[in-house]
């Protein structure tokens, strides 16, 4: 299936996460909220209130002893190319899809709380602030916040952004050198980056020079919920077929093991 | 106007109509919306110029290389350094929640303090430091009046060998007290199985990025083994799309931790029965004549002895009834093992936090030495020491001299613990045990044993009896709950500090952190407290600690390194070490002086040495017969030692031997198993560790409560995997809660079924159940630390930590 990303201009820019490789460590998840000043609370095993932007997933493959496997999707905003659930549903314009990046953005002044837009992602991407960000006076954890992310004040809804701020970053850099393109590896995510298996990659899924976008087509690639027709711009690679099969819904016999896929 | 029902409904509808026309509702909902929004504070963070400081993590023993990224003086992310040997890029979840330690208040001694509530109430009054040098100082020097030097004990948890653990060691010394304890780590097994059969006791090191068979037996090698960065970026490469297939990955444990599952097999074994497993495998190995007989016939001693030993004991067969697996699958893991061209048997348990079984290292490394894998291309290679420079000698006065004679309280190296150096749990029994307090002064080092000993609580306990306890921690961790006096130390962002030899390298690595930010609070870097205190301790004690600072000790050692070895300070990612080390060529130092040297090194620099002699035989083995020994030596020689002493003619019950007297200078499997009714604890409790829980002495930052699954920790209660089998057996379902109960007391999980679980075992994770730190950390649950009975380990001596019987009864 050729899959075309984006409008013909501009960049669309993605993810794919190779699962053989990642050994389910986390990295990517506390870089993320190191890097965009995620508030912890002080319990967070409740799942429903905890606010994470990328989430690691543990699957088993049910077999029993000695048989069973574990494996993890880690799952950050899929930023869908087409009819985006979040965008659609939007009252507010808070969240929009940026026709020159692709990058499903998330602007919080403008969220009105009314968390439409998480009933209709169907990744569950997106997290609530029931509470202003946690940082209790007189422990002076605010201090580690960086400056290029704003904290969250309650009653907003709160997503990946790709790293949107790091995007600008590198941009700034390019302008000030007289370049209005960016170099591939110029601007990664801090997940990317941080991940110490190298499990992830990330760009421009339109230019056939990036990484990405050979991966994208490799017969291991799988997205998740692929079948929804959202076009989400995170792949997934993996040569097991249970968890390929875990990706999406499949009726009985419905499922094309990777053997099949790579002959197809 | 009359209110008739005509005018009523006009106005009703009038009023709805111009709800909607109106403005005013939509105007006050919105600025309702923004005011409580804004309401009552979200932090602004400060814009300032972006700028980045390289450094060292020292969190745990790996030394991975960290970049931080700073706005102007405050350090806002922690990312992996590219410009490291050790881990290009990639860092652990611990070491990326980094800044969360330094910047919390709650969690840190922010100046030196005394205790003011109860123990354990972590109520403490600031003091000076002056003050603060002047109570230990003059506590010391009381003790040293009365010819009590070996009343002051230490406990110390930095890495072996690094400067400011041979400041404690010195202090202990100088004072006149034998008593230096360490709190025990995979190292210790590692440098004890080296020095019986290789008759050194330097680094393991494993040269696994050019192996292309590893067999692991326990060792989480993806879950925090070793270093983190260099361990998950070399499985990354195993996985590759142009290297799958060409290096195979086999993982010996009794769950499907993450290293088992993503490894090429997962061969499960009873907890603890490893060492049968290679031995069984060694078996098939030297029947079917599959052994390297180069180096098994020119440079091994007792292999005939050994060998028709194994034959006559370790069938396959044999074998499969001690560790549950099938005969069959032995016998193709040994012929896949000894037929690969750069076979690696790697030990160890989790991230090797804790200390391993000796014999059973013996035996995994019997396995290298079957397949000429010693000092081999992909193989374990000989390697000595760093060659820092060594301090000068202590001045002793009458005191300290007797003092260090006296004999320490763990009994190590004594016949029973002929090679230990030290035995923490053993300490905590003879202090928890005696009438009289034996010792008056305990020092806390780096370590966290309220925590982290595997004694079911016995070290706490231990503490009631030690009238003064004194940490010199950064944070208020589970044992400095205890303390009655506080000097706190920097956190590892804001000091100096070595890395000696990062865990389970290949090649010799020296690296300096520095302070990537000015230190927040009025700590002080522990070095310099020691000099401190041992000149207000005044006399010899001075004397022993000439050096102006921490710095000094630090520079003096590094000058070793110029003045004996060749050595790289700076690196390229394309060109990774284990690719140099294949060249064999001497290199010519990037540094001209030694100044020139220290001043790389003094901004969170390294030293590194990319050459080493492989395949070399001849003249590396330092043991009695020059010879990689089978039979070893030293072994002998300590069981004939003790014999003599006890008067025995075979029995070695005493040393926790089940063996007789001529197997037990073998590699072989020793049960130790607990003298527990099993009719009564049926089950076997097998603690494990997760990377993106901390375990060790610092406990996690609380981003990674994040990546804690809601059947991993939920609200107060963590859970123990359970195979559905034994579950369903129990009559208990997930979630359910349940107390585990051992000869030593109990603890409440709630129960998480996982297929992975091996039957008839229940798997508890290590580090939580913290009683310190702060809201993000306290109480969350349970330790099983508490509950493991404190079993020793032959000749080690060191806890039996892997294996309890309990039984579980729902709560």
């Amino acid at each position: 299936m050729e899959k075309k990303h984006g409008p013909a201009k501009g960049n669309s820019y993605g993810m794919v996460i190779d699962l053989d490789k990642c050994t389910g460590c986390g990295t990517c998840m506390v870089a993320c909220a190191a890097e965009n000043n995620l508030a912890v609370r002080p319990d967070e095993s409740d799942k429903q209130r905890s606010i994470t932007w990328m989430r690691l997933y543990k699957v088993t493959n049910g077999k029993d002893f000695p048989y069973t496997e574990v494996s993890y999707f880690p799952r950050p905003c899929m930023h869908c190319d087409h009819h985006t659930p979040c965008v659609s549903v939007c009252p507010a314009t808070a969240t929009e899809t940026d026709p020159h990046t692709g990058i499903v953005s998330q602007i919080y002044t403008r969220c009105i709380g009314c968390r439409y837009c998480m009933a209709a992602c169907p990744y569950h991407a997106r997290t609530f602030n029931w509470w202003d960000g946690y940082f209790p006076k007189g422990k002076g954890i605010e201090r580690y916040l960086s400056p290029e992310v704003s904290p969250r004040m309650r009653g907003v809804v709160e997503k990946c952004t790709f790293c949107h701020h790091r995007l600008m970053r590198a941009k700034t850099q390019a302008y000030t050198e007289d370049r209005r393109e960016l170099e591939e590896g110029e601007y990664i995510t801090a997940c990317t980056e941080a991940c110490p298996a190298q499990a992830i990659t990330f760009g421009d899924l339109k230019n056939p020079e990036h990484k990405v976008s050979r991966l994208a087509k490799s017969p291991y690639a799988f997205r998740l919920l692929e079948r929804l027709g959202t076009e989400p711009k995170v792949y997934y690679l993996s040569t097991k077929d249970w968890v390929r099969k875990l990706g999406d819904n499949y009726l009985p016999g419905e499922f094309k093991p990777v053997s099949t896929v790579k002959a197809g | 106007m009359e209110l008739n029902r005509r005018n009523f409904i006009s106005l009703m509808v009038g009023g709805v109509a111009g709800m909607h026309i109106t403005p005013l509702p939509w105007k006050l909902t919105d600025d309702i919306a923004i005011w409580t929004q804004n309401w009552p504070w979200v932090p602004v963070p400060p814009a300032g110029a972006f700028n980045s400081a390289k450094s060292v993590c020292t969190l745990c023993p790996g030394g991975c290389g960290i970049e931080v990224r700073k706005v102007d003086g405050r350090a806002v992310k922690i990312e992996g350094r590219t410009d490291f040997p050790v881990n290009p890029g990639g860092i652990c979840p611990v070491g990326m929640g980094g800044l969360q330690l330094l910047y919390n208040e709650d969690i840190r001694f922010t100046r030196p303090m005394k205790r003011v509530g109860p123990r354990g109430a972590g109520q403490f009054a600031d003091i000076s430091w002056k003050e603060a040098v002047g109570i230990l100082s003059e506590r010391i020097g009381g003790l040293r009046k009365k010819g009590a030097g070996e009343a002051i004990a230490a406990i110390d948890g930095n890495s072996a060998r690094s400067a400011t653990a041979l400041l404690v060691e010195r202090l202990l010394k100088a004072v006149g007290s034998p008593n230096y304890l360490r709190a025990p780590s995979l190292d210790d097994t590692y440098s004890l199985a080296n020095l019986m059969m290789l008759g050194t006791d330097g680094p393991m090191a494993y040269d696994l990025e050019n192996s292309d068979f590893i067999l692991s037996f326990g060792a989480g090698l993806i879950e925090g083994w070793g270093a983190p960065g260099r361990m998950i970026n070399a499985w990354s490469i195993w996985r590759d799309q142009e290297t799958r297939g060409k290096v195979k990955v086999v993982q010996v444990e009794a769950r499907a931790s993450n290293t088992a599952s993503k490894a090429d097999q997962w061969v499960a074994v009873m907890p603890g029965t490893e060492g049968a497993l290679a031995l069984a495998m060694a078996h098939v190995i030297i029947k079917e004549g599959l052994y390297n007989k180069e180096f098994v016939g020119g440079y091994t001693s007792g292999f005939n002895e050994w060998s028709s030993f194994v034959i006559r004991q370790y069938s396959p067969e044999q074998a499969a009834a001690v560790t549950s697996c099938p005969a069959e699958e032995i016998r193709s893991l040994a012929r896949a093992f000894a037929k690969s061209k750069a076979p690696v048997a790697l030990c160890g348990r989790g991230k090797g936090t804790l200390n391993g079984s000796l014999y059973e290292s013996m035996c995994i490394q019997s396995l290298n030495a079957l397949t000429g894998g010693i000092n081999r291309i992909g193989g374990v290679l000989v390697q000595d020491h760093l060659p820092l420079a060594s301090l000068p000698d202590i001045t002793y006065d009458e005191v300290s001299r007797q003092g260090v004679q006296k004999a320490r309280l763990d009994h190590a190296g004594t016949p029973k613990f002929p090679y230990a150096q030290s035995v923490a749990s053993l300490f905590a029994k003879e202090v928890r045990e005696a009438a009289d307090s034996r010792i008056d002064t305990l020092l806390v080092f780096g370590s966290n044993p309220v925590q982290t000993l595997p004694d079911g609580g016995l070290f706490r306990k231990a503490l009631s009896k030690i009238p003064f306890i004194v940490s010199f921690s950064s944070f208020r961790d589970d044992t400095s709950m205890y303390a009655d006096l506080v000097l706190p130390d920097h956190t590892y962002l804001e000091k100096m500090d070595e890395v000696v030899w990062p865990a389970g390298l290949q090649y010799p690595l020296y690296s300096l952190t520095r302070p990537v930010v000015k230190p927040l609070y009025e700590t002080k870097n522990c070095g310099d407290t020691i000099i401190e205190l041992a000149r207000a301790i005044g006399g010899s004690v001075a004397a022993s600690f000439p050096w102006k600072g921490f710095e000094d000790v630090v520079k003096h050692r590094a000058k070793g390194l110029f003045d004996s070895a060749k050595g790289l300070t700076g690196y390229k990612a394309d060109s990774p070490v284990w690719k140099m080390m294949q060249k064999a060529e001497e290199i010519t130092p990037d540094y001209k002086s030694f100044d020139d040297l220290w001043n790389k090194l003094s901004k969170g620099g390294f030293w590194y040495r990319p050459v080493h002699n492989y395949g070399r035989w001849d003249s590396i083995f330092k043991t009695a017969t020059g010879k990689f020994e089978f039979v070893s030596t030293r072994l002998q020689l300590a069981i004939q030692g003790y014999l003599r002493q006890n008067q025995a003619d075979s029995a070695l019950s005493g040393l926790g031997i089940g063996a007789g007297a001529q197997v037990a200078a073998y590699p072989h499997y020793e049960e130790t198993n607990a003298q527990v009714d099993t009719k009564v604890y049926p089950i076997t409790l097998v603690p494990y560790e997760m990377i993106n829980l901390a375990s060790g002495s610092v406990a996690s930052p609380p981003h990674l409560n994040k990546t804690i699954f809601d059947n991993q920790l939920l609200k107060e209660d963590s859970f123990a995997e359970i195979n559905p089998k034994t579950a369903s057996q129990l009559g208990i379902k997930e979630g359910d809660p349940v107390f585990i109960e051992s000869a030593a007391g109990r603890i409440r999980v709630r129960v998480s079924i996982f297929e992975g679980a091996m039957p008839g075992c229940v798997f508890v994770p290590l580090g939580f159940g913290r009683i310190g730190w702060d809201e993000f950390t306290r109480g969350k649950g349970a330790n099983p630390n508490d509950i493991i009975l404190p079993r020793m380990d032959p000749v080690s001596g060191q806890p039996v930590w892997w294996k309890t019987p309990v039984k579980i009864t729902k709560a």
